[in-house]
């Protein structure tokens, strides 16, 4: 991530961060992002559904 | 046993001591709070001693033993909650200026169940914060002191947990842990700190820092402590939507059962990156204890092991998330670094959290399945031993990757247990990890080898 994308990014989600702070942002950020950005996302599967009901589970108690 | 031993003394050493009526819960927390009066203005570990508190909890324990109720092993022992954890009546200020004030109305589930249990309550110790940031020097909460070296971080963010343990300023303490902040302080600290499962302890009651990556867990100064501790959390609880109803075993009877026939996988590519020679060497030795055991140790490869720096994503996200409206509203009661931190997380987008999910997801199919291949896994808990605060204060300073986090992506439950000291005097750590709630096997491989060594002995010179 370039120091010109973080400022992009910080623009859109409309937070400000001091200006001398921005390298060590930068820098959390790329590391947090490799193994995302390294992915192939069409390798992986897709997350668990959003509701799930079990019919095993007290009335009153189902859906995650 | 001597007056200068007893605040290091196992739980099951001091209920001994009471059924034996050498000593009274009264007279025990009084010598604690003692302690904490002469140590912990140089420790920093505790926010708030609630003295008070104490010695009524040590009375009503003092009393049930004196009817014979010895059913509890916690009815009587002092003990500290980190505070991020809700208590009736008591300020709870999550390190944080938001909360300075704040005097929560109940308690968290896991302090009902510690107290349903006997334990004395001596106080709330400090949290780097919310459970999150760094105490720089005039912040409004002191950052806690490493009993082993004053110089130097106890680790976070249960910071006030580990240091008042070291200390012998408490026999148990509760932490919370959403990338290794039970396991950091107690490698850093020289004590025991159990993360258990995803689901197994509840989180209700307690700050939220990051919803899929926190859980709440016991911290104490041997493996069979922890255990007791953990028995009496453990437990569906339907305050916290994550718990589980998965029954709760014996965990301390099976402690005895020795190593003999496990199988204890050791993970090396991503656990050894940077990793200091001293960590490696206490940890290689550590393995051949094991060996000698009776375990068999071998190496084993998880796949996408890297994808585990993908909870850094999930962290950020899910932290700007929750604290987003104080963050807009209140920035400035934010300290420097966690508002920084915090604001990071709102730089993700909905694209990379979720597929920050989805390597997630790949991560625990890799290391259930090789956890059927082993009882076990090993890994030292930190790459390096404490930092001192001159490092963690340079402004250069990162947010250090550890060895802890990937075991929150996975929820799987993880052990820290002491296994030596740097030529320095610094504490070492193993961290041990097994298969979903098998939170019975970690602590049987932590309490087999921490029997086997004197490492539990050694106390810092305070």
């Amino acid at each position: 991530m370039t120091l010109e994308e973080l400022r992009d990014r910080m623009k859109a989600a409309r937070v400000e961060i001091a200006e001398n702070r921005l390298e060590l942002v930068r820098r959390l950020l790329t590391d947090a992002l490799r193994p995302i950005h390294a992915m192939d996302s069409r390798k992986h599967r897709t997350l668990e559904p959003a509701v799930t009901f079990d019919a095993g589970r007290p009335r009153g108690d189902h859906g995650q | 046993m001597a007056s200068d031993e007893l605040p290091y003394a196992t739980i099951r050493d001091i209920g001994a001591r009471f059924r034996r009526r050498a000593l009274s819960p009264v007279e025990l927390t009084r010598a604690l709070l003692e302690r904490i009066e002469r140590l912990d203005p140089g420790l920093h570990a505790f926010v708030t001693v609630t003295a008070d508190r104490a010695l009524a909890d040590a009375k009503a324990a003092e009393t049930a033993l004196g009817r014979g109720d010895f059913s509890s092993p916690l009815l009587g022992i002092p003990v500290g909650y980190k505070d991020i954890y809700a208590t009736r009546g008591i300020l709870t200020t999550g390190g944080s200026a938001l909360l300075a004030d704040w005097i929560p109305t109940e308690d968290a589930t896991c302090v009902t169940r510690l107290q349903r249990g006997g334990a004395v309550m001596l106080g709330k110790l400090i949290t780097h914060e919310f459970a999150f940031g760094i105490q720089f020097p005039g912040h409004r909460f002191a950052a806690a002191k490493n009993p082993w070296d004053l110089e130097r971080m106890p680790g976070g963010s249960s910071s006030g947990s580990g240091a008042a343990l070291a200390a012998g300023l408490a026999f148990g303490a509760l932490g919370s842990d959403t990338g290794g902040s039970i396991r950091g302080p107690a490698s850093f600290c020289g004590i025991v700190g159990l993360k258990p499962t995803y689901g197994r302890c509840s989180r209700a009651g307690v700050l939220t820092l990051s919803w899929t990556l926190d859980h709440t867990g016991p911290m104490a100064r041997t493996v069979e402590d922890c255990a007791y501790l953990l028995q009496a959390l453990a437990g569906h609880d339907a305050a916290d939507p994550a718990s589980s109803r998965e029954p709760v075993p014996d965990y301390v009877a099976p402690l005895s059962r020795g190593v003999r026939g496990l199988r204890v996988g050791v993970v090396r590519e991503y656990f050894f990156e940077g990793i200091d020679p001293e960590v490696e060497k206490g940890f290689e030795q550590a393995l051949a204890t094991l060996r000698q055991l009776g375990a068999t140790v071998e190496d084993v490869q998880i796949p996408d092991i890297q994808a585990a720096g993908a909870y850094t994503a999930i962290l950020l996200a899910e932290a700007f998330a929750y604290h987003e409206h104080d963050l807009r509203e209140h920035p400035e009661r934010f300290g420097e670094i966690l508002r920084e931190r915090m604001l990071a997380g709102a730089l993700i987008t909905a694209s990379e959290y979720v597929q920050a999910q989805r390597l997630r997801a790949q991560l625990r199919a890799d290391m259930n399945a090789v956890l059927r291949r082993v009882d076990v896994l090993a890994t030292p808990t930190s790459p390096k031993p404490a930092p001192t605060f001159t490092t963690v204060y340079d402004p250069e300073y990162g947010f250090p990757r550890g060895n802890t986090g990937p075991f929150n992506m996975t929820g799987l439950p993880a052990l820290a247990v002491p296994c030596g000291f740097t030529a320095a005097g610094l504490p070492l750590s193993i961290q041990i990890t097994g298969r979903p709630f098998d939170e019975a096997t970690v602590l049987r491989v932590g309490h087999t080898y921490e029997q086997a060594t004197s490492w539990r002995t050694r106390h810092p010179n305070l």
